[in-house]
């Protein structure tokens, strides 16, 4: 299996476990997702002592299959992360241990984890559907297209996952928006016009 | 003797003999944890079991594993994959990695002292 069928396969499992659990907007919650947990016997714990780069970790082993999430995450990250180490309750069990931390960002494992939680929480169709709505075209997105796009979706989907969406999509060209800062600023002078 | 009785004895233990044995009072040591003033006491005489959270203070405070609170012989019944794979594990921050260990230790202690504990001495049912 090479790694676009891989991630092709995970995608498919994402949605699959949106349908399987009533998910079908782009506005995933942590309840959501503690739901799903909870359907699976995994237990969540919240680890209230600071880490320097772990934002999660899941384990599983004699003990039981636990999820431990960094506490002092803000929602968007703490959501992505429950749906990343989702995946690794849904297809890496047998490796007992994984976390999610920077440093192993470019294992193939993690980067799994990373597509799967990107289709979990904003399917790639549903985010094509609004992109028409919006009436945006190839390579035209811009920071403020996304911004209105979190605004109306109010998707739980950070300002870095859907820039490297709408790259990933040609809905705007290479680094053109993963590279932007100060989406939360923008977010601000957007809301107030709405 | 009991896990709660095991559990107590290493409290009052840590506590006297705390910063080179001047010790900490229960008032003090209470107020650190951040509990009520008479909770220390409960926990040394074994009336209450503190919970694994309270644990995982006490084990901070004093800079110990959670994992001594139990007697020996109840951790090394317990099997920890996880615990033996991070030992293994090299390119973990160190300070990230520790604190990962200590949340796997806290696993493993919840194990443990799930099945052990039991409800609270004179905990009254909740009105309607």
């Amino acid at each position: 299996m090479n790694l676009s069928s891989d991630h092709y396969e995970l995608k498919a499992l994402a949605r699959r476990v949106r349908a399987e659990n009533g998910l079908t907007s782009a506005r995933v919650l942590q309840t959501d997702l503690r739901r799903i947990y909870f359907n699976y016997g995994i237990e969540i714990d919240y680890w209230p002592y600071p880490f320097k780069t772990i934002r999660g970790a899941f384990m599983c082993d004699d003990i039981g299959t636990t999820v431990m999430l960094a506490q002092n995450l803000p929602n968007d990250p703490m959501v992505f992360t429950m749906a990343h180490e989702l995946k690794h309750y849904l297809t890496d069990r047998h490796l007992k241990l994984s976390y999610c931390d920077q440093s192993v960002f470019s294992k193939a494992i993690e980067i799994g984890a990373e597509v799967f939680a990107s289709e979990f929480l904003f399917p790639d169709h549903l985010f094509i559907e609004y992109m028409n709505r919006l009436n945006v075209k190839r390579n035209l997105c811009t920071q403020r297209t996304l911004v209105d796009l979190k605004l109306q979706t109010r998707t739980t989907l950070s300002y870095a996952g859907l820039a490297i969406k709408a790259e990933r999509l040609h809905y705007a060209s290479p680094r053109s928006l993963t590279r932007l800062k100060g989406w939360r600023n923008l977010e601000k002078l957007q809301s107030k016009k709405v | 003797m009991t896990v709660g009785e095991h559990i107590g004895h290493r409290i009052r233990d840590l506590r006297t003999r705390y910063n080179n044995d001047e010790g900490i009072s229960q008032e003090t040591l209470a107020s650190e944890l951040n509990v009520a003033a008479n909770t220390i006491s409960r926990w040394e005489t074994g009336i209450y079991i503190p919970s694994v959270p309270d644990l995982v203070k006490l084990a901070k405070f004093f800079g110990i594993p959670i994992t001594s609170f139990f007697p020996p012989e109840e951790m090394e019944s317990e099997n920890s994959d996880v615990l033996a794979l991070l030992r293994q594990a090299k390119h973990l921050n160190p300070d990230d990695l520790e604190e990962l260990i200590k949340y796997a230790e806290f696993r493993k202690a919840r194990r443990i002292y799930k099945g052990r504990s039991r409800p609270k001495a004179g905990r009254k049912s909740q009105k309607k």
